[in-house]
């Protein structure tokens, strides 16, 4: 016989957290940021702001994060109609995020006890930098205007509870580095709550748009007025960040192995036929392996109960086989 | 295709095109049952059983091998399996097909019926179990199918396709049916026959034979 039956606990599926690098780089801190002109113009930009690691039209430029900002009155954008009022990206931006996070269209964002908030910027990570989600206590955002900065984080270092919303697992966005305060306190601002709503399983910061107006932007947030017009608060968030150079955050991966453990018995599989080891009618070519056979095993092929071969494993050397030999080989097979 | 580093012992392993195929099929066939060793790279020429420090240096120039990385092509890999036989067997089973090399012409058909020599005592045997063929671009026959083992596994094996790129196709029976492909425009404007191989496997004594088969165009 040339195969031989796995038994039930031979093969065994495991799941493993592995954390790793969100951005394009390779670095775990994004220092510099960059935008498309081109997209800015077009009609998404009217809702979002794509950023990039390095100028947008260079070869390895890739969307690292996108800006939006929302408006549960559809302030600070251009009405989709000038006779319907309250209608208009910003709205629909808030309306997309609120439905995804809340999934209550009656509902208002609570950020740190405070809900009064109507604005809200959204910042969302590019799903192939993430690729399934991101890891809390990694995430730190610096935001500058002036002589001004906040750097930002998660409170999951600090939270004892994890909160779940529609959108998963939530952890409020304060001032602090590595999923903790600065100052020991609630790292919230002084009068607007937290800075934000930090959803690692869907990829997306949310920030309270009053809470960081009020601490960074010295209050100029576009709402109404001449300035109102779309893409205007997506600029001024990602001024800020720009200005602060300093965005870092770890994404996290379920990666499933199914780990395979190829045990041969002495007595099995001591045999070769290759063909430089036997002649054209099938005889040994030395002798001495007649009564001790010693076979080289080099490859482990994994079959199907049809004989189709599914995958295979390559040794690093050549491992001795021979009747006073056993051999157990674990096999690491990831999806 | 690299090098593996052999400072250490460890193991490289890969998903099969074939199997990748089954994955992405999703109906159950992607399900590892057991497994087979091969010694592929081994030339056993290189066992020196003259060497001047004993026994234990036999294979010396052998274990020292640096080997390849897996290929992801299932047919040019396990190549030659290892067999599980009786001590101081002296001669391995070897396949007899019956056929050097195949070639075809277009719709024409050709049954093959392999036997194994050195097997179980005798000196020519059917092998119970039967045999697999596979065949390394399955575009090139119209008809490829084995017959004689009725398991469920191998008449579902057996009922099984796919479309599109040349994959391999394997199939299992005691004898194995051949049609070359009707279809003219595999081979362009210009090619007057198209090559592949044909690889058979005995299930029960791992003996393997590779073949080459040509499908001659006929109009």
């Amino acid at each position: 016989m040339s195969f031989k039956q796995f038994d039930t606990e031979d093969i065994v599926v495991s799941a493993d957290s592995i954390s790793s690098i969100v951005w394009s780089t390779g670095n775990y801190q994004l220092t510099t940021f960059f935008t498309s002109s081109t997209q800015d113009s077009s009609t998404s930009g009217d809702y979002y702001l794509d950023v990039f690691q390095t100028g947008s039209t260079l070869t390895n430029a890739a969307v690292q994060f996108s800006i939006a900002y929302g408006n549960k009155d559809g302030l600070g954008s251009t009405p989709f109609n000038s006779n319907v009022a309250g209608k208009s990206p910003s709205a629909t931006v808030f309306g997309q995020y609120r439905s995804l996070v809340l999934g209550d269209e009656e509902s208002d964002f609570t950020f740190g006890g405070v809900t009064s908030a109507k604005g809200i910027y959204a910042i969302s990570l590019d799903r192939a930098r993430y690729k399934e989600k991101l890891l809390p206590g990694t995430f730190e955002l610096t935001i500058k205007s002036g002589s001004v900065e906040r750097t930002l984080t998660d409170n999951s270092g600090m939270s004892t509870v994890v909160t779940f919303t529609d959108a998963g697992r939530v952890y409020e966005v304060i001032s602090g580095s590595n999923g903790v305060s600065h100052d020991g306190g609630t790292g919230y601002s002084a009068n607007n709550g937290s800075y934000g709503k930090f959803l690692p399983d869907i990829g997306v910061i949310i920030l309270n748009a009053a809470a960081v107006n009020a601490e960074i932007g010295n209050n100029t947030l576009f709402e109404t007025g001449s300035s109102a017009t779309n893409g205007n608060n997506n600029a001024f968030l990602y001024e800020i960040i720009e200005l602060g150079q300093n965005f870092k955050i770890n994404a996290e991966e379920t990666v499933s192995s199914n780990y395979v453990f190829v045990r041969v018995r002495n007595s099995e599989f001591n045999y070769s036929n290759n063909p430089s080891n036997i002649s054209g009618s099938g005889e040994i070519r030395h002798s001495s392996m007649v009564n001790n056979p010693q076979a080289y095993i080099t490859t482990v092929g994994l079959y199907n109960d049809t004989n189709d071969l599914l995958g295979v494993a390559k040794l690093s050397k050549p491992l001795l086989k021979d009747f006073t030999k056993e051999a157990l080989i674990r096999i690491k097979l990831d999806y | 295709m690299g090098y593996l580093n052999n400072g250490v012992v460890t193991v490289d392993a890969i998903l099969t095109k074939k199997g990748r195929e089954l994955l992405a099929r999703g109906d159950g066939s992607f399900r590892i049952t057991q497994f087979a060793l091969a010694d592929d790279e081994i030339d056993y020429t290189l066992y020196n059983t003259t060497h001047p420090s004993g026994s234990a240096f036999f294979g010396e120039a052998i274990e020292n091998m640096p080997l390849l990385e897996a290929f992801a092509d299932e047919t040019q890999i396990m190549k030659y399996n290892l067999a599980t036989l009786p001590r101081g067997t002296a001669k391995l089973p070897i396949l007899e097909p019956g056929f050097a090399s195949i070639t075809l012409k277009q719709g024409a058909s050709l049954t093959i019926t392999p036997q194994t020599l050195n097997f179980l005592g005798a000196s020519q045997a059917f092998e119970s179990s039967g045999y697999t063929a596979t065949v390394a671009d399955v575009r090139l026959l119209s008809n490829f199918t084995g017959v004689g083992i009725n398991t469920a596994e191998a008449e579902r094996l057996n009922a099984s396709s796919t479309l599109g790129t040349n994959v391999s196709k394997t199939v299992v029976g005691t004898s194995i049916n051949l049609t070359g492909t009707t279809i003219n425009t595999l081979f362009g404007a210009t090619n007057t026959s198209l090559s592949s191989t044909l690889t058979l496997v005995g299930r029960d004594s791992g003996a393997r034979i590779t073949i080459p088969i040509t499908i001659t165009k006929t109009n």
